[in-house]
């Protein structure tokens, strides 16, 4: 590619962690979803990440290859006064744990950090170089 | 970002320039000197139609971005970065360049 590779290698790395805080965030905001035990619990979204091997095309960097989604089975839970609770007083909750979101929520934002101040840097780097040429 | 593009044919103007003020002179001294004028100025109107792309896309996405259809906003940024050190990078050769060219006239023969 060209001269400032690095702008998008870590461009991408940037959208990689972005996907993942979007399905963090779907995941925190369905914890609470109920549905009956009839119908499918909220899967939980899992990104899948790959690397890219660097050809004459692209730089390299990461690319997110899809989401996957968790178990449909949930966690069945006995709440006899929900509506949606079946003969046995049953519902089913998805299978998400808060502080597992949570600690994944700091990995996705640190590495959308970590990321851009390499942008940040290799910016620099790149001003430094054309100094060179000045003056 | 339209007042970039008066950059990009100065820039355009002096890949052209060179040559055809060079050859002349330069298939006097030596033969091969004609083809690496030659090169050199291919490389630099590669060089300015690869800026010219990157500001394409730059200005795409700011054009997105005014409209809030942009998906990533940090892929405008980046972008934009990536077009303001091309562009410093393709003036500085050329400002080298034309240094050069410059110090070549002002030889005395």
């Amino acid at each position: 590619m060209g001269a400032f590779d690095i702008l998008a290698i870590s461009g991408s790395g940037v959208n990689l962690n972005r996907t993942w805080l979007d399905s963090i965030s779907d995941n925190i905001a369905n914890i609470n979803t109920v549905r009956p035990t009839s119908e499918a619990a909220y899967q939980a979204r899992y990104v899948e990440a790959q690397a890219v091997s660097p050809d004459a095309a692209q730089p390299g960097g990461v690319a997110v290859t899809g989401i996957s989604l968790g178990s449909a089975e949930g966690r069945l839970t006995y709440q006899p006064d929900n509506p949606m609770a079946d003969a046995q007083g049953m519902v089913r909750m998805p299978d998400v744990d808060l502080s597992e979101q949570m600690s994944q929520l700091i990995m996705a934002q640190r590495g959308y950090q970590a990321n851009l101040s390499v942008v940040q840097r290799a910016t620099d780097a790149y001003n430094a170089a054309l100094q060179i040429g000045k003056g | 970002m339209s007042g970039i593009s008066p950059l990009t044919s100065i820039a355009r103007a002096a890949a052209v320039a060179p040559p055809s003020g060079v050859t002349p002179s330069s298939t006097l001294l030596t033969g091969s000197a004609g083809a690496s004028s030659d090169s050199f100025s291919s490389a630099l109107s590669g060089a300015v139609d690869n800026l010219q792309q990157v500001q394409n896309k730059a200005d795409g996405l700011a054009m997105q971005a005014v409209t809030g259809t942009l998906a990533n906003p940090h892929d405008y940024m980046i972008a934009a970065t990536e077009a303001s050190l091309n562009t410093q990078m393709t003036v500085a050769v050329r400002n080298k360049a034309l240094e050069a060219f410059n110090e070549i006239m002002r030889m005395p023969l």
